[in-house]
């Protein structure tokens, strides 16, 4: 809903219309058609996803939120540089927006790019409750296009997040369709013998992980737009024309490889930040990041954008059309992939050697029922500890990328044998910050139980943990350990992350960043922001479990502490 | 055509530099997909300043007669490697595939070139030299011209083919008056 429209000459005449940069958005109960299911969700001004809000750099956000749900509510304002106060965040950021109330943001946008919005509170981002920004800049873009879509992607669950979370909190593989079955362990036991693939499996079991566990919730259907697959939500074209397409990851827990098959495409922003143009075939986008690509199709013929998920559970599909009803083949799903010990390289090792055997039966691992038990006993336990875990599984073709575990399951090919975009390649176009060394570092171990389903940072989850206290002013480095086997999208709110691709002053800079299985990948934080913040792995079900912390930015240009201190009296949830 | 004869380059590429080759100085020989030829000093009509941005050009689109000669002065304004180039969509194409393999030997590096790199010989008397007359490659700050006579028509472009470039936008139309 654009109201900008003659906004100028009308506001004049009739009071209450909206000016430039205002809306008014309500939080609703709605209707969601994913064309394989149909559910009650959440969603903004009747619909989800929400309406996409437009603003020009330079000017002021005044944002109305009415909470028409009998819950409390929020919206954060995703990748936007802003007053804490303003982000959104229940307990963090302002108190929540109750039954019945209204909330007006106000802040100023001095940014440009694509962004998203979403609620806050409990799992309502899932259940719906998001929409897209598009923030055009003060001055001419890098690059040019004769048209733009939106390609707003999520994992629409036909259950409800309080419900997946339930069932996650109880059997942790609920959702975990890929698990390797007992016909699979009877295979590899005949290919591999039956120790070996024995000892493979109880070398996973005991750190309560599966090779399966790369989407700990499948069973979605991925919908671009608010279409599933079958509803094909089409975006229309000339032949010749360069089209923007601007990727935005509003899954709860799933991440997307995107290709068109036909068409390369020119990656020109990360996160809504410019990057040095680089062309690819295939891109990986994490949950809660964007990616803007150029594309020019010169033909009169339909293109399929297809996005995979990462575990290969699910797709969403769109096309891009010269006329409405055409449409290009949709590609096979390719095989799932399963995690290999390079990817749990970062787990204690140590583990493996005292395993207690005796909780085993308790697993909860589907794989393990049928297996003799009694014949464990005997096993030569001590070869597990020397086990070479450079021989189990390793990626074909070669490819590598410094931001997976060498030999990692996760490492991801071009469908097309061609160019698939790594972190590596990302270089600011145009740097916002001068390069300087960092005043400190700061460790932040990933860790997590699939077991019992938690998720923490440096072994303690968020209710149990101190805040991070940073000062105004220094740089900071963040060095994410990855200790799971499960990819972690790490969002700060307010700031932004300089990710350090080895570029030195042309390190671009994102809102939010993936950190492999078995991988290390620092971050830079100029600390320009005061009050405080959310800082928490975007997985919808990870940030919940615990994985999250609250960031607070001491001293600053003003007396911004104290308001900090009257939001933390009020609390509310995260 | 010294340019990217590396031992790295395949048969496929070396055709793709035939071919470009051809276009480019083929302005002489009749061939229909031209864009003209190097120009005399002494034959120029008319200056026009290009400025190189990240990553656009100003002006974007340039009018010219059927065969005039013109010195184009470029300047790179940008903080960036840029080029000017002008040729045909397919001759920019083929030399997109040159100017990938100059980035991923190091030659073109953001904001500068390697200048050693260059000049290197890479054995058979190739070099990765950026010395075609219809083309200019240039450091942020740096200015240089080209002198083309355009030949009588054709689908024209100036382009920069530093990877993702032309891709995202940097290119301008030439148009015939």
């Amino acid at each position: 809903m654009n109201i900008r429209l003659g906004a100028l000459l009308l506001g004049l005449m009739v009071p209450g219309l909206l000016l430039a940069g205002e809306y008014s958005l309500t939080v609703d109960r709605v209707t969601i058609d994913t064309g394989e299911f149909v559910k009650e969700g959440i969603g903004y001004n009747g619909k989800s996803p929400g309406p996409v809000l437009r603003f020009k750099e330079g000017e002021t956000a005044r944002i109305s939120v009415t909470n028409n749900l009998d819950e409390m509510t929020s919206i954060h304002w995703h990748g936007l540089i802003l007053p804490f106060d303003q982000d959104g965040v229940p307990g963090i950021s302002f108190p929540g927006i109750k039954p019945g109330e209204t909330f007006t943001y106000e802040f100023p946008i001095q940014q440009a790019g694509t962004y998203w919005f979403h609620s806050h509170s409990g799992f309502q981002e899932p259940d719906g409750a998001y929409g897209a920004i598009i923030i055009e800049p003060k001055e001419r873009e890098p690059f040019r296009y004769d048209r733009e879509y939106v390609i707003q992607l999520t994992d629409k669950h036909p259950h409800s997040g309080d419900r997946i979370m339930r069932n996650l909190k109880m059997m942790p593989d609920y959702y975990n369709r890929q698990q390797q079955t007992i016909g699979e362990f009877f295979s590899d036991a005949s290919s591999q013998g039956f120790w070996r693939t024995l000892e493979d499996r109880l070398a996973w079991g005991s750190m309560r992980m599966m090779k399966a566990d790369v989407e700990d919730v499948q069973g979605f259907t991925g919908l671009i737009n608010g279409k599933g697959p079958e509803q094909n939500w089409t975006g229309l074209f000339e032949p010749g024309e360069r089209i923007r397409l601007r990727f935005i990851n509003s899954s709860a827990m799933t991440y997307f490889d995107i290709r068109i098959p036909g068409l390369d495409m020119t990656v020109v922003q990360a996160d809504g930040n410019n990057v040095q143009p680089v062309t690819v075939d295939e891109f990986r986008i994490g949950v809660a990041e964007t990616y803007d690509v150029i594309v020019r199709p010169r033909d009169h013929q339909a293109y399929t954008i297809f996005a995979e998920s990462m575990g290969r559970s699910g797709y969403a599909r769109a096309t891009l059309a010269p006329e409405d009803g055409m449409e290009a083949a949709v590609p096979q799903l390719r095989e799932p992939a399963r995690l290999t010990m390079a990817d749990m390289s970062g787990m204690d090792h140590g583990d493996m050697a005292g395993m207690d055997h005796s909780n085993m039966e308790d697993m909860g691992h589907s794989q393990m029922e049928g297996v003799d038990h009694s014949s464990m006993e005997g096993m030569d336990h001590s070869g597990m500890a020397g086990m070479d875990h450079g021989d189990m599984m390793m990626p074909k073709g070669g490819a590598s990328d410094p931001f997976y575990a060498k030999g990692s399951g996760l490492l991801p090919t071009a469908a097309n044998g061609g160019k698939f975009l790594s972190y590596a390649d990302l270089k600011a176009q145009d740097p916002l910050y001068e390069d300087r060394e960092p005043t400190r570092e700061i460790e932040l171990r990933l860790t997590g139980n699939m077991e019992r389903y938690t998720w923490s940072i440096n072994g303690v989850k968020y209710e149990d943990a101190d805040p991070i206290r940073l000062k105004y002013g220094e740089r900071v480095r963040f060095k994410f350990v990855n200790e799971t086997m499960m990819t972690h999208p790490m969002h700060l709110h307010g700031m932004w992350s300089i990710l350090d691709v080895g570029a030195d002053q042309w390190n671009p800079i994102k809102h939010t960043v993936s950190v492999n299985p078995g991988t290390t990948v620092y971050i830079e934080t100029e600390v320009d922001e005061p009050g405080q913040w959310a800082f928490h792995c975007h997985l919808s079900y990870h940030a919940a479990a615990g994985m999250f912390r609250k960031v607070i930015v001491e001293g600053g240009p003003d007396a911004n502490q104290a308001k900090a201190d009257v939001v933390t009296k009020e609390g509310g949830e995260v | 055509m010294k340019l990217a004869k590396l031992t790295a380059a395949s048969v496929a590429l070396s055709m793709a530099v035939t071919a470009y080759a051809g276009g480019t100085h083929g302005g002489g020989h009749g061939h229909g997909a031209s864009s003209g030829e190097p120009g005399k000093a002494s034959e120029v009509t008319r200056t026009i300043a290009v400025r190189m941005y990240d990553n656009y050009y100003e002006p974007e689109e340039i009018s010219v007669k059927p065969g005039e000669t013109i010195r184009f002065v470029v300047e790179n304004k940008g903080k960036l490697v840029h080029e000017f180039n002008i040729g045909t969509p397919d001759m920019h194409e083929a030399h997109q595939k040159e100017m990938q393999m100059m980035v991923e030997h190091g030659v073109i590096q953001g904001n500068k070139l390697n200048h050693d790199m260059m000049n290197m010989d890479m054995g058979h008397g190739h070099s990765m030299k950026h010395d075609d007359p219809n083309s200019v490659l240039l450091e942020p700050g740096q200015s240089q011209e080209v002198i083309w006579k355009f030949a009588d028509k054709g689908n024209i472009e100036f382009a920069c083919n530093v990877p993702g470039h032309y891709q995202s936008g940097m290119y301008g139309d030439v148009t015939f008056e």
